[in-house]
């Protein structure tokens, strides 16, 4: 009985001090959640100036948008761009996204020969290279909140990827960060870049512009740019999803931690119990013996 | 009614707004074309620009400021200059020595460089080296 008490006791510990480190990573990963939210709204200004810039442009001169970014071309190679965690301890995180990727490959018929992956993360270049898919790029080691400068790289060799011709079409998909408590897998075409849904609410750029040196050497800057944000705020939202998916992971590892930990305390208590009623038994057995 | 000689200027980047100035009367640009002076109620102008210095003058008070901006166009509308660039510094927050190094090894991977690709990345890394040291110590 006595060898069940420590059994349970050094299960007890354990538990304990699995949960103490579940709930430190749920605090750094909270913390990390703020810093991302709050460097997000810079972008977010950013983002929309360019947005305006750009939707003002494509308004304006819909007609010539050959050799551009605009202009789609017939599709030959999908690239898919898929951003994933590092690490794992997110939940759900990786494996909700690559399941619906894989989904949209069958929507779209697309085989492993119509399709480039380009990977930011870990998981998601591990699955994909297993499975035999073609991926040409990759990249691990994105830092917990990116700025621009570190991706930029990235940004603009998937770009000058599309220029290649390596594919015809750029899909991203991505762990968009809803709220605090559910993210939703997105996966949007960023390339060749579509005007038509940009939101155009932005009564600020009505204006008759002059354009230096011309409408199409403007356009010629501020579509890579355009493109190159786009990725960027990808990146910057998968992140943020990351973390927050690393907090709730987290968090219901700590309550099942406590759960287990009660149990086993019930558990512990019922030994003890029945280990000095034995005791008291064999003392009065040996009593009533002596008399 | 009274003209405004003064109007407001904006650098932002995907690190959020670095730069904001209320009442600039002079705002000396490079645009791919060259050199742009804006004025208070100049045009609506949208301008792609070169890796360059930007210089912010208020004669008012005295006033100038420059700043290194890496690309990106400008735009001016309702009295208000907007630059958007990937990145942009204030003459005073940058870090000569470190530009310094930036330029001496974006200038010996431009020796070495083997194709045109490699050529181009140096050739724009240099320029921006060159730019941040032009506005930080005004050589």
């Amino acid at each position: 009985m006595a060898a069940s008490l420590q059994e349970i006791q050094h299960r007890i510990d354990s538990t304990k001090s699995t949960r103490q480190i579940t709930s430190a990573m749920q605090m750094v990963s909270t913390a990390k959640l703020s810093k991302i939210q709050r460097s997000g709204t810079g972008y977010r200004l950013y983002a929309q100036h360019l947005q305006d810039v750009v939707s003002h442009l494509a308004q304006a001169h819909l007609s010539n948008v050959k050799g551009t970014l605009l202009e789609s071309r017939e599709v030959k190679k999908v690239g898919f761009l898929i951003i994933t965690s590092d690490r794992g301890l997110v939940g759900g995180y990786n494996s909700m996204l690559i399941k619906r990727v894989m989904s949209a490959f069958e929507e779209r018929h697309l085989t492993k020969d119509d399709v480039v992956i380009l990977a930011i993360g870990g998981n998601g270049a591990d699955f994909f290279k297993k499975r035999g898919f073609n991926v040409a790029y990759e990249y691990r080691g994105v830092s917990d909140v990116p700025d621009f400068m570190e991706v930029r790289d990235i940004v603009k060799t998937v770009t000058a990827m599309y220029d290649n011709e390596v594919y015809d079409e750029l899909e991203l998909a991505y762990q968009h960060f809803a709220s605090r408590i559910s993210n939703e897998v997105q996966l949007e075409q960023i390339l060749p870049i579509d005007t038509t849904n940009l939101e155009t609410e932005s009564g600020s750029l009505s204006a008759e512009y002059d354009m230096n040196p011309s409408a199409d050497k403007v356009l010629e800057t501020v579509l890579p740019q355009y493109a190159q944000s786009l990725v960027f705020g990808a990146i910057l939202d998968a992140k943020t999803a990351e973390h927050s998916a690393s907090v709730n992971a987290m968090s219901s590892a700590s309550d099942n931690a406590k759960e287990v930990i009660d149990d086993l305390e019930l558990h512990y208590n019922r030994a003890r119990q029945a280990a000095i009623t034995t005791e008291i038994t064999e003392i009065t057995g040996g009593m009533a013996a002596l008399e | 009614m009274e003209e405004t000689h003064n109007f407001e200027v904006a650098v932002v980047t995907p690190n959020g707004e670095v730069f904001n100035y209320p009442n600039a009367t002079l705002t000396v640009i490079h645009t791919t074309d060259g050199e742009l002076g804006i004025m208070a109620n100049h045009n609506p102008l949208i301008s792609a620009l070169a890796t360059s210095e930007m210089r912010i003058q208020d004669k008012a008070n005295d006033y100038e400021e420059r700043l290194a901006v890496n690309g990106g166009f400008a735009e001016f509308s309702s009295n208000k200059l907007t630059v958007v660039a990937d990145a942009a510094e204030k003459a005073g927050e940058i870090d000569v020595n470190r530009a310094e190094r930036a330029r001496d090894r974006a200038e010996r991977r431009l020796r070495e460089a083997h194709n045109q690709r490699e050529q181009q990345l140096a050739q724009a890394a240099l320029v921006r080296a060159v730019t941040r040291i032009h506005a930080a110590t005004g050589e």
